[in-house]
């Protein structure tokens, strides 16, 4: 077998949904051994979909699917002392332990770090939980939804008079997953320098709020709170997504778009764009505070442009004017995009009902050892493997911990 | 856990990233322990210098004011060395030949044409390890796009998702998939690391924020091929939990979100809300029935909700298990008691501008360090001769270099400084009026405790 990045790494994780399977699927398409370790039902991803056909069915569930790759599975009940017990079995040789429970699920399981640590000192356990494993709002629980509301980013995020919106997609379940697999990576460069396992602590809620681009800075460096505004910045419009022709675009004029000051006998960009070069003296166009306050005026100037030509003439003459616009695609939209294609950004994997199924791709490229994906396992598909060769039990104590409902 | 030892003590990082992705990944480098050494020109500051500038005040010296850049430059070492010159790409050079890590995020080929392309710094420092953070790749027909932040969110895909029922597609308020792919960044150079560990061997990452920020999209990807369905905006609410939403609460503009993704939490709810007959009631019984009523579901929880502070809801909801939070504005979140008590905040004593928080870029606590912001960000070329005699360079080279304009500590501007400050400084009075911004508290220093 090649060497992978994380060859050699062996990684338990009794995770479900959609953060912590989001930071071990990042470790398993690496090269790490990761056993999924899944409560005997299943986990709860199996039961969010999509399904073909919208038809529940716990082995075609395509975000289980997804966030499972290059994995190996196994059905265990670690809230029973049995479970346990096979579960402290697969630690004595793991590096790397991740939980998505909170602490005080994980300290009645006889899990949590205090509980593993003497045992287990060159563990690391990786916890990714609403709020965080201590605070006031430990046991509190919570999902991306109060992530993002937490963070700052979702109260900007909608029109002014309209309640805030969240982000699509489950954007604060993706940013803990980051941030776990990060956690545990620097654990791991901290074993190997500086000795002995560690406990990975994050939180939703912090990990999304990580993600504030300025909404804490502004007040901490200009005591200025912002308010929702359409989602625009403070420091310029429009960067924001305005409809055309076919649908919609990014209106990105940049650095530069606009006249400046530091380049005054230049005919600006955005006026070369709408081909009405008189526009440099309009005074949206000379000042950014002008135009936000009077972004409507804006909107109507550059509407009849907009509405008479397409995404792709107004991004590709954007850009060739060196105006950062970009498209606003579907998920139909990028299934077919040529940019995408041609770095073969999309990987396929065998539909459980036949055929093959298009997932994203590795979010980012490493020329020695590019990650790799495998199919997600079948639920329980390693239990044989597991506990027969790897822990010593024989045939007849699967058949009773099977009949107990631990596997 | 001062002085304690850190993961990347003794590790070195040549940042040529500038803005937000690339800086958000060597942020987290340096809070680790790496030493983090970026790199600006005097005449092409990094952009963010420009940007929320220090109580908004149209003082010169804003490339030292920022809190944009302030923020996400916490800890790390800075040259300002001009790469157009042959001395300051040598800079480079020796640098990089005692370097662990490259990170830049120029469009692609720039550093080729420098002639600091990956394969020419390979042979230099033969296990270096360099990663490249563009917008679309350094492939691919749309390799050469410009590309900002918030065009970034929409390109992935991610803002066909986000809006209200039956509205345009909306960027988030903040462009969140800049930071996102930072982070990412930093874990794909902590892999790199792992591997040189055991392997001796460095890499090449080539990272494209779009392609990091399309697995956010996987469930829509997956809907779209397995139902043929083009996924639709939901607002707040959600395929997997109903009710779920935002809902006012007392006071302007304070809000709530709830999100119930069983019958036993609808329960629990109805009976937090002192309205337990709600559970029994046939429309809101079942998670599909809470779906199919969820206007008028939404309308009783308002009456709830909009006589109640957004932190009650919030506590009582959670004390019943039922899963709500605040929705925080740019205050709040320095003021609230877990962010406080699990020290999102550092508070980094900055050059001129005093006693200032800035978040972590690194969520994750640890028993064995803290992966704090090392220190203040750097004022501009504010490293220049300690790094330089590090290299080896003398008085009289470094002198030379000055002379020549390689290296510098002020920017080159083509209009003088006070007229780009003024520029800068943003009609907030008028922000105030139209509601672009909610208050601003002229005693904040006082209010977060880091008044002089």
């Amino acid at each position: 077998m090649t060497d992978r990045a994380l060859s050699g790494l062996r990684v338990v994780d009794c995770s479900q949904g959609i953060a912590g399977p989001y930071a071990t699927k990042l470790l398993a398409d690496s090269g790490a051994d990761v056993l999924k370790v899944e409560p005997p039902h299943g986990d709860y991803s199996r039961r969010l979909g999509p399904f073909p056909g919208d038809r529940p069915d716990p082995e075609a569930s395509g975000l289980y699917l997804h966030l499972n790759t290059s994995k190996r599975g196994m059905t265990l009940d670690v809230s029973v002392p049995s479970g346990q017990v096979i579960l402290k079995k697969l630690l004595a040789t793991a590096d790397v332990f991740v939980s998505g429970e909170r602490t005080s699920t994980l300290r009645a399981w006889g899990l949590a770090y205090d509980d593993l640590k003497p045992a287990f000192p060159d563990l690391i356990l990786a916890q990714v939980s609403p709020f965080g494993a201590t605070g006031p709002y430990a046991d509190y629980d919570g999902n991306s939804l109060t992530a993002m509301a937490m963070s700052t980013i979702m109260y900007n995020t909608g029109e002014p008079d309209r309640e805030p919106l969240v982000t699509g997609g489950e954007p604060g379940e993706y940013l803990a997953g980051v941030q776990l697999w990060v956690g545990i990576l620097a654990a791991l460069a901290n074993r190997a320098r500086n000795g002995g396992g560690d406990h990975v602590d994050v939180s939703m809620a912090e990990a999304a709020a990580a993600a504030d681009e300025y909404n804490a800075a502004m007040y901490g460096f200009q005591g200025a709170i912002r308010r929702r505004y359409f989602s625009r910045h403070i420091f310029g419009y429009p960067n924001d997504i305005m409809a055309c022709a076919d649908g919609h675009v990014v209106v990105i004029p940049g650095a530069s778009g606009f006249p400046s000051p530091l380049a005054p006998d230049t005919i600006s960009p955005m006026a070369l764009l709408l081909e009405d070069i008189e526009l440099d003296k309009d005074p949206m166009f000379q000042q950014m505070g002008e135009r936000m306050v009077r972004w409507q005026d804006f909107e109507a100037l550059i509407a009849p442009y907009l509405s008479t030509h397409s995404a792709a003439e107004i991004v590709m003459t954007a850009q060739a004017l060196r105006l950062p616009f970009a498209y606003v695609p579907t998920a139909a939209d990028l299934l077919a995009d040529e940019h995408l294609a041609e770095r073969a950004f999309f990987e396929r994997v065998p539909a459980p009902a036949g055929g093959e199924l298009t997932i994203p791709g590795a979010p980012f490229r490493m020329s020695e050892t590019p990650l790799h994906v495998a199919p997600a396992p079948k639920r329980g598909a390693a239990n044989a493997p597991v506990l027969l060769d790897e822990l010593g039990y024989d045939k007849s104590d699967l058949t009773v911990l099977s009949d107990q409902g631990v596997i | 856990m001062n002085g304690a030892q850190l993961p990347l003590d003794g590790i070195r990082v040549v940042d040529l990233a500038q803005v937000f992705a690339g800086p958000a990944c060597t942020r987290i480098l340096a809070d680790l322990g790496a030493d983090v050494i970026r790199f600006e020109s005097a005449g092409r500051m990094d952009v963010t210098r420009n940007l929320i500038i220090t109580d908004n005040d149209g003082m010169d010296h804003h490339w030292h004011r920022a809190s944009y850049f302030i923020v996400r430059n916490a800890g790390k070492r800075e040259m300002v060395l001009d790469l157009a010159k042959e001395e300051g790409r040598d800079v480079i050079r020796k640098l990089v030949a005692r370097a662990d890590v490259v990170v830049e995020s120029f469009t692609p080929r720039v550093m080729a044409n420098f002639g600091l392309g990956y394969d020419q710094l390979r042979e230099i420092k033969p296990d270096i390890i360099m990663c490249s953070l563009s917008g679309y790749g350094q492939t691919g027909p749309m390799r050469d796009f410009g590309a900002y932040g918030m065009g970034l969110e929409p390109a992935s895909g991610i803002s066909s998702i986000t809006g209200y029922p039956g509205g345009p597609p909306i960027r988030s308020g903040l462009s969140f998939t800049d930071p996102y792919s930072g982070f990412i960044g930093a874990g794909a150079v902590l892999t790199a690391l792992h591997y040189r560990r055991r392997t001796g061997k460095g890499q090449y990452i080539d990272l494209s924020e779009q392609e990091a920020a399309i697995p956010i999209m996987a469930a829509a990807l997956l809907e779209q091929q397995m139902t043929g369905r083009t996924p639709q905006r939901l607002g707040d609410r959600s395929a997997w939990a109903a009710p779920q939403g935002c809902y006012r609460c007392a006071g302007d503009d304070r809000w709530a979100v709830i999100s119930v993704s069983d019958d036993a939490g609808f329960a629990r709810m109805a009976q937090a809300m002192a309205h337990p007959e709600w559970a029994a009631d046939p429309r809101f019984a079942t998670v599909l029935a809470r779906r199919e009523h969820h206007d008028e579901l939404d309308a009783r929880i308002t009456e709830w909700t909009s006589t109640r502070d957004h932190y009650d809801v919030f506590h009582t909801l959670q004390a019943a298990g039922v899963k709500a939070a605040p929705v925080l504005d740019g205050k709040e979140v320095l003021f609230d008691e877990q962010f406080r008590a699990r020290h999102h905040f550092d508070v980094v004593d900055q050059p001129l501008l005093g006693k200032r928080p800035v978040q972590r870029h690194l969520a994750a606590k640890f028993t064995r360090f803290e992966a704090r912001a090392r220190g203040h960000a750097p004022l501009l070329g504010e490293h220049n001769e300690e790094v330089l005699r590090e290299l080896g360079y003398d008085d009289a080279a470094i002198s030379r270099l000055k002379e020549d304009a390689v290296i510098a500590d002020a920017p080159s501007l083509p209009v003088p400084a006070q007229f780009i400050a003024m520029a800068l400084k943003l009609p907030y009075d008028r922000y105030l009026q139209h509601g672009i911004l909610q208050a601003i508290d002229a005693d904040y220093r006082e209010q977060l405790g880091i008044a002089e």
